[in-house]
């Protein structure tokens, strides 16, 4: 009989392969959130004055234009990652705003109002210096861009190079700043390292050397750094040694004068400055002659070169952060002060006089769980009275950006570290307090008939006085206007839903920052910044508790792991609430080289995690007496694996009772020869829900369904396209045997894995044919289970039946994952990113082995579909219709309470959650179920039954008559 | 051996049969690239415009793409939809231009490694076929993206042209007219159409199946009537008349 129903579910599911969204779902429950990444450089485009448009070049290599008054996108380009796509430079000029990239191999011009490209040209090679604008007599035609060895002008207009020069001595000379005053000179200024500083002067006009200067500096290592050219040309340098200005005027003088900065500003002298520089940029235009010094962390001046003499305008202390900004002819200099523990003020400073301008305090909050500021961008404008007023963005540690409005009102704030999310879990949201109050009533032990009557009756009163005042809140909202109603999720009324399709994402992100979303709005429920967090780290996200187990709070664990040393730390935290917990974790003083996550529990029903350190010792956490009385008991069943990919090593090792190690297998791959790229185990919480597959004849062919299988993938190291290979191994992770190897022949990677269920399914690049290829392996036990009840990995005498079958993929792929339902009944889709953004969910019926290329009766009968070489791409089966996701880096799929439903979450540069229905949604109602067809059907039924049942009474009552 | 000596020889074969397609395949770097379209050594520049009829183009460049082989090498649009890749080397790839509402061909366009271009279709089961494309390429879009399916509306005339429908309703047609139509109790068409039906049974003799059934099940359905008409009360009032 089950079978039978079976056979009709699949049936259901089989008809029902064509899947995509309607259009009218459009954001009923999916959203998207765009990010750029952290900011590098950043410019209010202030070309016209009620622009409303902020550039900012990221370094995620994106570039993009953000609308200051919501913080959205007005558009956002997207660009290779790593080096190659790497934004060295950011100048703007009017409508242009030209970026130099990938370490000054190209220059592009963007028109900054329709996001378009006005040109792109390939530079000389050479690594980048520095760029900047060049105009004459105020009209700016020409960006000057230096590099190691050479100087070139090119057009602003078309890009076109004027004219390029080399450099002299550049062998012993590192050239470092370019500059130009706007007089017909491009000065390119170099340093010899404590020696001498080289100036040479070209010709705007032909790249002729007009002069070549060198001036003793025997203090200066680094130009950028420390220099910077003020008002009509004079370079200012400050050493901290001798804590002194320099100045240069590039025209006239070829010494430079020592100016003390004692004279300028008396210190007292236990306040030595250890960090100075001088706070103007090199491209800002015109150079001003006002500057801003660091004396120390929280200590700067405002300084002023007037007929070269230098003025303190202004001691900042303490000053955080300061920055320029200038509206027409003024200039002012933005100042960010602590105010106390959780506030810090910005004023406005004349940058003429170094006064103070009245009504432009204000208040930045701090975030307690955020990161400290760490820039400051300003935008000034002038009002109607001729008074400046400006807005800022405060960009802190965690990537937050934070636009704030005059008297201290954030506009928006932006999340940029979710940008770059590295692992999130899914957790289910707690119940109500009403439904919780009913849980716990079950979990205490009985004590006494009365009491526990009593107890049912005061928590159904509870009930009841939860549902009037549900109803009570119903009407009363349905008197007020729609607009005035609010359905804002607070952390406060967070709960479940009937369907458990509301959950909470822990997502982690590369800067430290945990995030707490609610998976159906995307609102942000709570942040916490990790200020610990090492250079290089690798995380891992475990949920030790859900919320099942009241009052016992949920409780996530996170291993930050810091790469280049091996040390590792714990970070226990409740998942919906943010909060670290009480439970201290224990201290991990030795390297760690494997976690894993046991289904083991606590007397609190926390899950045991063990953790392994480079001595093979294991430590529970949890680690009570009961834990390690159970531990004890459980040793001779618990295995894991480890990998080195280093030395191509993968060994098992089982527990001992004490909790110390034992090697039982090893598996070796020449180095040489090949190397292991990743390795996949199944998902803990994946349930397969049939045993087999029925076939054409009605015999069943039976899954080899083993837990413990891993699939290694190998790829050859040497990469030549005749010799290269991708390998798959199946290994059983407990006996360490080898099930299954596959090899592709003239392939390479980068593969991407799926391993669920009885398949494997791998994407490669094939070289020989240059394209995709997608392959599936899949294991099968054969006609007959060899034990039904329990899978032991060390008793399976018979080797599994492996099928295989490649196909062609039309597009490259940026990662991929299966969808994953509550019990397992519903068919398997892949989700696939696509480098387009698109996520293509792909039906797992179309990478079946057993697709036949000859069809035949039995395969009709089971509905396969003859094999065809090439997969296509449908847009129909994008989930994420135009709403693309930028650089894909990883799908999350979880199941909700419902069967037909996963969750996914798409996460890289953007983040995209959705629901998908691989089978449909065939157990609730869809949702253009059309109520009124249906009722008014019966109606009509009844009534026609009423009228021809009063017409048959008449009738028989005239027969009877008759 | 004999392998590793027909391997070359092979080789040769391939590169005499297939045309040019398959000599990209040499990456080597050498500094010396004679006809180049670019003054930089060994990196090219792939070259071409997209067009949207009907749209300006500043209304989609800002969220147009030009991908090269997945994300190996990325370009953007100009102001004018024309594109141009920097920095890509000799070989082959498929160019794809990227957005969210449109839909563009991907072209497989070749390099030489003395930097002669080729566009062709992309047909990745006959990797070596050549359909040329025209260079620098000319990419239209055909027609918006398709993300969403049709919602299934619910009309009469669909409910009516069902063909379950129409099978219902025919028959009961058939049953309910036919009989007011022909009269069953003139003897003339009563013989008619029993001829009519031994012209459809081509064997008299052999007993029709239905018949048979009825036969078979007659006695249970004589006694199940009866029941019945017992149980109903209108039917004794037929009886009296």
């Amino acid at each position: 009989m089950a079978r039978l129903i079976w056979l009709c579910l699949k049936c259901i599911m089989l008809y029902s392969t064509v899947q995509a969204v309607f259009e009218d779902q459009v954001g009923k429950f999916d959203w998207r959130q765009q990010y750029v990444g952290k900011v590098r450089f950043s410019h209010f485009d202030s070309h016209v004055q009620s622009s409303k448009k902020v550039l900012v070049a990221t370094e995620n290599n994106v570039f993009a234009s953000l609308n200051t008054r919501t913080g959205e996108l007005f558009w956002r380009h997207v660009d290779k990652t790593g080096p190659e796509g790497n934004i060295d430079a950011l100048l703007q000029h009017g409508q242009d705003a030209v970026l130099v990239v990938g370490n000054g191999r190209l220059l592009r011009s963007w028109e900054i109002n329709i996001g378009g490209l006005n040109w792109e040209i390939v530079l000389d090679s050479g690594s980048f210096q520095s760029a900047c604008l060049v105009g004459q007599q105020d009209t700016v035609k020409h960006v000057a861009v230096l590099k190691k060895t050479i100087i070139s002008l090119h057009y602003l207009s078309n890009g076109h190079q004027k004219w390029i020069e080399n450099l002299p001595e550049s062998e012993t000379v590192d050239y470092q700043a370019v500059y130009s005053g706007g007089n017909g000179e491009v000065y390119a200024l170099g340093v010899v390292p404590h020696s001498h500083i080289a100036i040479v002067a070209y010709s705007l006009e032909d790249g002729e050397i007009i002069k070549q200067i060198s001036v003793e500096a025997p203090w200066l290592s680094n130009i950028q750094a420390s220099c910077s050219v003020i008002d009509q040309g004079v370079l200012t340098c400050v050493d901290s040694a001798t804590v002194s200005l320099y100045m240069l005027d590039l025209h006239l003088q070829s010494q430079m004068t020592q100016i003390p900065l004692q004279v300028l500003f008396p210190f007292s002298s236990p306040y030595l400055p250890h960090f100075l520089c001088v706070n103007a940029f090199f491209h800002s235009r015109p150079p001003l002659s006002e500057f801003l010094l660091q004396l120390g962390p929280e200590h700067h001046l405002l300084l002023q070169l007037n007929n070269g003499h230098i003025v303190t305008l202004r001691d900042f202390k303490p000053a955080m952060l300061v920055s320029f900004a200038t509206t027409g002819e003024k200039t002012v200099a933005a100042v960010m002060s602590p105010k106390n523990k959780t506030a810090c003020s910005i004023n406005l400073f004349s940058g003429e006089t170094g006064r103070r301008l009245l009504d432009t305090t204000l208040i930045f909050n701090l975030d307690p769980n955020g990161g400290k500021p760490e820039k400051l961008y300003v935008q000034a404008f002038l009002k109607k009275d001729d008074s400046v007023g400006y807005r800022v963005i405060v960009q802190t540690e965690d990537h937050t950006l934070t636009f704030i409005q005059q008297p201290g009102r954030v506009m928006w704030t932006r999340e940029e570290a979710l940008s770059d999310v590295v692992t999130m879990e899914m957790v289910d949201l707690p119940l109500t307090g009403t439904q919780a109050e009913l849980e716990g009533e079950f979990g205490k032990k009985a004590d006494g008939l009365m009491s526990m009557v009593l107890k049912r009756l005061s928590s159904q009163l509870i009930l009841l006085q939860a549902w009037i005042a549900h109803l009570w809140k119903l009407f009363y909202d349905a008197r007020k206007p729609r607009s005035q109603v609010k359905n804002d999720v607070t952390i406060e009324n967070l709960s479940r839903d009937e369907f458990n399709l509301q959950k909470m994402m822990v997502m982690v992100t590369a800067s430290g920052k945990l995030f707490g979303i609610d998976s159906k709005t995307g609102s942000i429920l709570w942040r916490h910044y990790l200020n610990n967090i090492p250079s290089n780290p690798a995380f891992k996200l475990m949920v030790q508790r859900t919320t099942a187990h009241f009052p016992h709070p949920p409780q996530c664990t996170l291993l930050i792991k810091d790469k280049d040393t091996g040390l590792a730390t714990l970070h226990v935290f409740n998942p919906i609430f943010g909060k670290k917990s009480h439970i201290s974790p224990p201290p991990l003083p030795q390297p760690i080289l494997q976690s894993l996550i046991l289904p083991l529990m606590d007397q609190d029903y926390a899950k045991v995690l063990l953790l392994v350190d480079d001595q093979y010792k294991v430590s529970a956490f949890p680690s009570t007496k009961n834990v390690l009385q159970q531990l004890q008991e459980m040793a001779s069943s618990i295995f894991f694996y480890l990998i080195d990919s280093s030395q191509g090593r993968l060994s098992g090792y089982r527990l001992r009772t004490d909790l110390s190690t034992e090697l039982i297998w090893e598996v070796v791959v020449p180095t040489e020869v090949q190397r292991i790229v990743s390795v996949k185990g199944k998902r803990p919480n994946e349930h397969v829900h049939s045993q087999g597959r029925v076939m054409g004849d009605r015999s069943v062919l039976y899954k080899y369904l083993n837990p413990n299988l891993l699939a290694v993938v190998l790829e050859s190291t040497d990469l030549h396209q005749e010799r290269s290979f991708v390998g798959i191994l199946l290994i059983d992770g407990v006996t360490g045997r080898i099930i299954h190897e596959a090899v592709q022949r003239k392939a390479r990677g980068p593969v991407h894995v799926v391993h669920s269920e009885n398949w494997v399914v791998y994407e490669y690049w094939s070289t020989k044919s240059r394209r995709n290829e997608f392959s599936v392996i899949e294991l099968y036990e054969g006609m007959e289970l060899y034990n039904s009840t329990v899978f032991s990995s060390l008793d399976r005498p018979h080797a599994p039946q492996v099928l295989q079958q490649s196909y062609i993929f039309p597009s490259s792929i940026s990662t991929m994952e299966a969808t994953l339902t509550e019990k397992g009944i519903t068919s398997r889709h892949l989700l696939i990113g696509l480098p387009s953004g698109g996520i293509l969910s792909l039906p797992k019926m179309f990478l079946d082995p057993r697709r036949p290329e000859i069809v035949t009766e039995q395969s009709r009968e089971e509905n396969l579909i003859p094999y065809a070489p090439e997969l296509l791409i449908r847009t129909e089966w994008f989930i994420n219709y135009n709403q693309t996701v930028s650089r894909v880096r990883g799908i999350y799929t979880a199941p909700s309470g419902l069967e037909s439903t996963c969750l996914v979450v798409a996460y890289g540069l953007d983040i995209y959650q959705t629901r998908v229905y691989p089978s449909k949604q065939f157990d609730v109602l869809k949702d253009d179920y059309d109520y009124m067809l249906i009722s008014s059907v019966l109606l009509a039924l009844f009534f026609a039954t009423m009228i021809s049942k009063r017409l048959a009474e008449v009738k028989l009552l005239n027969r009877a008559w008759r | 051996m004999l392998h590793r000596e027909r391997i070359p020889l092979l080789w040769f074969f391939f590169q005499a049969v297939v045309v040019v397609a398959w000599c990209f395949t040499d990456m080597e770097t050498g500094p010396g690239a004679g006809v180049s379209t670019q003054p930089n050594g060994d990196r090219f520049k792939i070259e071409g415009r997209a067009i949207v009829p009907g749209l300006k183009t500043q209304d989609w460049v800002s969220t147009a793409r030009i991908l090269v082989e997945g994300e190996e090498y990325v370009g953007f649009l100009r102001t004018d939809g024309s594109f141009a890749v920097n920095d890509v080397p000799s070989g082959s790839y498929v160019v794809e231009i990227v957005t969210p509402a449109h839909r563009f061909e991907p072209v497989r366009v070749d390099i030489t490694s003395k930097g002669k271009m080729r566009a062709r279709l992309v047909n990745y089961i006959k990797t070596s076929e050549v359909i040329r494309q025209p260079y620098p390429l000319q990419v239209r879009a055909n027609g918006p993206h398709t993300y969403f399916m049709k919602r299934e509306t619910w009309g009469w005339t669909d409910f009516l042209m069902n063909p379950m429908v129409m099978m219902m309703v025919l028959p009961l047609l058939i049953i309910v007219l036919l009989p007011k139509v022909v009269n069953t109790n003139d003897p003339e068409m009563r013989k008619e159409m029993e001829q009519s039906m031994n012209m459809l049974n081509p064997n008299p003799e052999l007993p029709d199946v239905s018949e048979l059934m009825t036969k078979l099940f007659s006695g249970s359905k004589g006694s199940s009537k009866a029941g019945s008409s017992s149980s109903k009360g209108t039917r004794p009032a037929v009886k009296r008349r």
